[in-house]
Parts: structure tokens; sequence; C-alpha cells
């Protein structure tokens, strides 16, 4: 087997190509050319030219081109490159790139966050012959990596970062200009990837002093050290073992309730439900529940009947810890075919705050956890890279594999407009200053509407039941489902329907 | 794909089936007879594969009623789980917000022709 995700293949015969180059990135370094360009391997080529004799061709244009890049000094096209003079966002925090202590600290940010991709050689999904989510699984994944984000918040101390963070990968530092004719590829400057400031980007790949460095920059990074044994354990309720709570065993066979089975395709919103099942069904991870907003409305007296444990209990608890954190998850759809362009600013400024724990979407068909942007592009974690799987119930497994090293962007406007928005608030307060905080960054809409709302009370107030009280017209001629439709025949199929 | 051939003379789009004048005409009709309701019109998003087509597309709906009540009332049609994505989009690219009425939404909204566009659909599905 080689180490390419099987659904690589498709995508060079796809739309898709540039995902070859995202899966080729992963390759060990030693196999980097003196450039620090990834070029593809020679066995894997073969391999796959056999199965699609287009490829060849493509692999070589590719090539062709990365080879012009380099004679002609151009950036390599598979790297990320990141612009110093506009900010980064990264789940509410800002990174300027200008100096060697930014990019320090959005390398931790963006590499601490948990990466899950496709797994293979795993125990067989119960009722089917799957040993692997390749090609199908990647919505459950970027679910899977929300919801890791959201328990990173919940357990890790405030503003944790991984103090064994790989150096970043494939990414260069540089100044954008828009108008400038020499923006062609766009000339590299200089990287600060590399803490002792070197002028030639590959260097900057691929050394570890940075980590060092930043321990002796970062005086918190004791603290972190000390939550590494809950980091481990909380990477382990992911693991590819059906006894995993929140793994891709647990969550196909809690979709079955919806319909869905190994092998299927999965939508951001049905993944919400399943996260959130998960989470209810698990005793792992205490005081911690997940709210589904439906109609793109967040009703604040539900979510405080599941927070508020002393509603609950048979007799109240007096103390202010008696409230659950919660997951708030809103599932949208910002558009009909393409994203609605009037939201782009909306989705920025969620992902400007500092209660957003990233958004399940993707491209179209090809699922992506987005947990940023820089200018007009999105930054995401791709859940597209198959790996094998990896023995969480081994004591010290390694979490290399669980974690990202090089960021990637795509524009906005190639979001699909289906996808789910995550939240997290910690206690009572934190939940209110969450809906003032969203309220805020939704209103920013050019869109009339904002995305979605908060409202007072609970769903059922606002259901039918309610307005059948309060109006005594219209509810008198809503149907029951079924009657109306299947009995009448198309000859009135034009007439009003009376509300 | 089978499930959109199958009815060909509802497949057109509303405003495809009948021309401008016709649909005006049919406004001011209803509007003349019942003031206090609005002519909407629900078509399914073209390329929506889960949510069942809708029997009817022209709603005359309460001023008062608000988008909640009304995206009940068409999730009930179709005998929808509450847990099943279902979205109104206006003009097939915005969402309404779930709280105005309905007299807002028309009174922000309305086609020339005097109808209110909504597409419904669900969200796509990701696997690739």
């Amino acid at each position: 087997m080689n180490s390419v995700s099987p659904s690589a293949a498709q995508y060079v015969g796809g739309v898709m190509q540039d995902e070859l180059v995202e899966s080729r990135r992963q390759q060990p370094p030693e196999r980097q050319n003196s450039f620090g360009l990834r070029l593809p391997q020679t066995p894997d080529t073969s391999r796959e030219a056999t199965r699609e004799p287009d490829e060849m061709d493509r692999l070589k244009a590719k090539m062709m081109s990365a080879w012009n890049n380099v004679k002609y000094g151009w950036t390599v096209k598979s790297k990320t490159s990141f612009n110093k003079i506009s900010p980064v966002t990264i789940l509410g925090h800002s990174y300027l790139l200008n100096s060697e202590d930014e990019v320090e600290r959005f390398r931790l940010a963006f590499v601490s966050r948990i990466w899950l991709t496709y797994r293979r050689d795993f125990p067989q999904l119960e009722g089917s012959t799957w040993t692997t989510d390749c090609g199908w699984g990647c919505m459950l994944r970027s679910g899977q990596m929300l919801l890791a984000q959201g328990l990173l918040v919940h357990l890790m101390p405030r503003d944790w970062a991984w103090p064994d963070a790989q150096q970043l990968t494939d990414v260069d530092f540089e100044v954008f200009r828009p108008r400038s004719p020499a923006r062609a590829g766009g000339v590299p400057i200089p990287s600060f990837g590399s803490p002792r400031g070197s002028n030639t980007p590959e260097k900057s790949l691929s050394s570890s002093q940075a980590s060092r460095c930043g321990q002796k920059k970062w005086p918190e990074s004791v603290k972190d050290r000390q939550a590494e044994p809950i980091h481990h354990k909380l990477v382990t309720w992911f693991g590819d073992q059906p006894l995993a709570p929140f793994g891709v065993h647990q969550l196909v066979e809690i979709g079955k309730g919806s319909g869905k089975k190994a092998g299927d395709w999965y939508g951001p919103c049905i993944v919400a439900h399943i996260l959130r099942k998960a989470v209810a069904k698990t005793s792992v991870v205490q005081n911690l529940a997940v709210y589904v907003a439906q109609d793109c409305t967040v009703y604040r007296e539900d979510v405080v009947r599941l927070c508020d444990l002393s509603l609950s209990q048979t007799v109240p608890d007096p103390s202010s810890q008696a409230w659950k954190s919660v997951i708030i998850l809103v599932p949208v759809r910002l558009g009909g075919e393409a994203l609605n362009p009037s939201y782009i600013e909306c989705v920025k400024n969620i992902l400007k705050l500092d209660c957003c724990i990233g958004i399940i979407g993707g491209k179209p068909k090809h699922s992506l956890y987005f947990i940023g942007f820089q200018d007009e592009q999105l930054l995401y974690l791709d859940p597209h890279y198959c790996q094998p799987m990896i023995d969480v119930t081994q004591v010290n497994f390694s979490l290399e594999s669980f974690h990202c090293s090089s960021p990637k962007k795509m524009p906005f406007n190639r979001m699909d407009p289906s996808c789910t928005i995550g939240f997290y608030a910690k206690n009572k307060k934190d939940f209110e200053s969450l809906c003032s905080a969203v309220s805020m960054a939704l209103s920013s809409s050019k869109e009339k509407y904002p995305v979605f709302t908060f409202v007072e009370g609970q769903s059922q107030d606002y259901g039918l039941e309610g307005h059948s009280s309060n109006h005594s017209g219209p509810a008198a001629h809503i149907l029951p489902p079924g009657k109306l439709g299947r009995s009448n025949n198309r000859s009135n199929s034009d007439e009003f329907v009376f509300l | 794909m089978p499930p959109f051939d199958k009815s060909q003379p509802t497949n057109k789009r509303f405003k495809q089936r009948k021309s401008f004048a016709t649909r005006r005409q049919e406004v001011a009709g209803i509007r003349s007879k019942f003031p206090n309701k609005v002519p909407v019109i629900i078509e399914r998003y073209e390329r929506e594969k889960f949510l069942p087509p809708l029997d009817k597309t022209k709603f005359l709906v309460p001023h008062e009623l608000t988008m909640t009540q009304f995206v009940t009332v068409i999730r009930n049609r179709m005998a929808l789980l509450p847990s099943q994505a279902f979205y109104l989009l206006i003009n097939n690219s915005g969402l309404p917000s779930m709280s105005l009425t309905m007299a807002q939404v028309y009174k922000d909204h309305q086609d020339e022709d005097g109808f209110l566009y909504m597409t419904y659909a669900s969200q796509e599905m990701f696997g690739r």
C-alpha cells in the first residue's frame, strides 16, 4: 500500500487536481528535492499511472510547471502563501505575519489544532465490510475536528499550545502586491519560519529549533506540558476503534438512526446531530452538552434548559457551578447553488470570535474544516489524507499524525453554501456574552437578514401550537402532513393553498 | 435522475410556465379578494436530492404569520423530522430571518410580478 489516499486517484481524474498535491505534501521530508519541492514520487506515480493513463501526462505537466517555477524563481504552487501585511485569523485570534514572534504564534495556533483524517486498516465497521473511511467519511472527520476543538477549549488550559508542535511546512510568507506586474508567481520574501531568520525558504521547513525556541519565548508552555496527558486522552476518544466515544465507529453507528450507513456521504447538519448524540451518550466528557439549532434559530431558553443543571436536579444546587458547558452548532445554507457573496463578511466576523470553534463545510462534495481566513481566503484543515490507523490504546502512541503542519487556503467563493457553524460557551456568563457577540457579528451581513438568530424562549413557544392558540384563524387551514398532497389531483395544483 | 423528469408539467419553474402579464393578473385578483394575505411561490431547489417535491407551489399566507410558523407548515406538509435540514431561500440566495413576519419579508423581497419567490433546499452531502 502506498500512503496516498485511494481517492487521490479520483482527484487526478476529476476536478480536484490540487488535492493530489495536497496529499503528496505529507510525504516524508527526505523525499524533497534540494529546492524544497515535493515532487511526486516515482513508485506512486507508476502505480497510479497504470490505473489512469491520463495521469502520467498530468503529472508531467505538473512537474514541468514546478520546474518552471524553480527556473524562474517563482513560488512553487503547492505551497501556501501568506500575506505578511494583512492579518491571518484563526478562531478568534489574529496574527500579522511580519515578525518571527507572530509567525511563531501562528504556527502554534495552527499546528495545535487537532487534525483528523481518513484512516485505513481499522476494525471493520459493524454491518459493513468497510475498514476505511477513505472516499466517503470526510464530513464525519470534519465534524470530529470541530468537536475536538470544542473539547480542547473545554478541557485544556486557556490558549493552550501543543509544546511538541511541528514546524510549518509548505508555507511562504510574502508581501502581496496585487497591482505589481511581477506578481505572476509572487517573489518570495525571506521566510520567518526559521528562528534564525534564514534567507532560504527551504531551511525554514526543516529544523526543530523553533519549537525549542518557542518554549523559551512562551513561559506558559510549562502549563501546556502538564496538560499533555489530557491532550493524549482527548485524542484517544477519536480513535478508530469501536469503543472510542467519538471515533468513526460510534459516529457511523449513531448515524444509522438518521438513515445513514458506512460508505454514505454525510452532510453538515446530520453530522451536527450525530455529534450531539455522541456527546450525550458518553460518560467520558463530564459537564458538556451539545445544542443543535433548527431552522437557523437558537432558542435561548432551550439552551438554558440543556445547561442549567439546577433545573433538572431534584435538589437544586444553588452554586453557580451547576451549569454545563455547551457546544452550539448551527447548520445553515448560505445560498442556493453557490455561496451568496454577501455572507462572506459575516463568515469572517464569526471566525474572528473567540467563542467560535470553526465551521464544517467544504468545497462542493469535498468536506473541509474551516478555522480561519486571510484576506479573501479561508484557512482550513483537510481530512482528505489517508493515514494508517493508529492504535490509540497503546500507551504513548504518537500524536504526530493528529496534527497538521501545512496550513492550506481556498477562496471564499468556492465555499459550499451548506455548512455548520460551531461555538462554545464554558458557563452561563460565557453563553450570554456569546449571544451578544455572535448577534453582533451576524448583523454585519450585507444581506438584509442575519444568517441565523438568537431568540428568547423555547422553540415550542414559536411553533404552530403557540400560533393556533393565539390566533384562531390560520391554523385551522393547516392540514396534517400527507393528507393534502397525494390526494389532490393535478388539475388544481395551480390553485392557491390558503394558510 | 428519475425524480426530476417524473412530472413534466410541474418541472418547469413557475415563472417559465406563466407570462409576466398572467402572473401580475393573478396577484392583482387574489390581492383584491384577500388584502390581508400575501401570495408566495415555493419551489424546490433545482438540484435538491433529498426533500420531496411539494404538491403545491402557490400559497396565500397571512401577513402576521412568522417565518418560523411558515417553515413549520411546509415542514409538516413534507412530514420532515425536526433534525432534517430544511431551508427556505429568498430568490434562491438569501436566508430570511425566522422571526420576521411574512408581511415584512414580502415588503422587502416581492418580485415585480407581485409574488414572493422562495426556494426550499436541504444541505449538500460531502464525501470525496
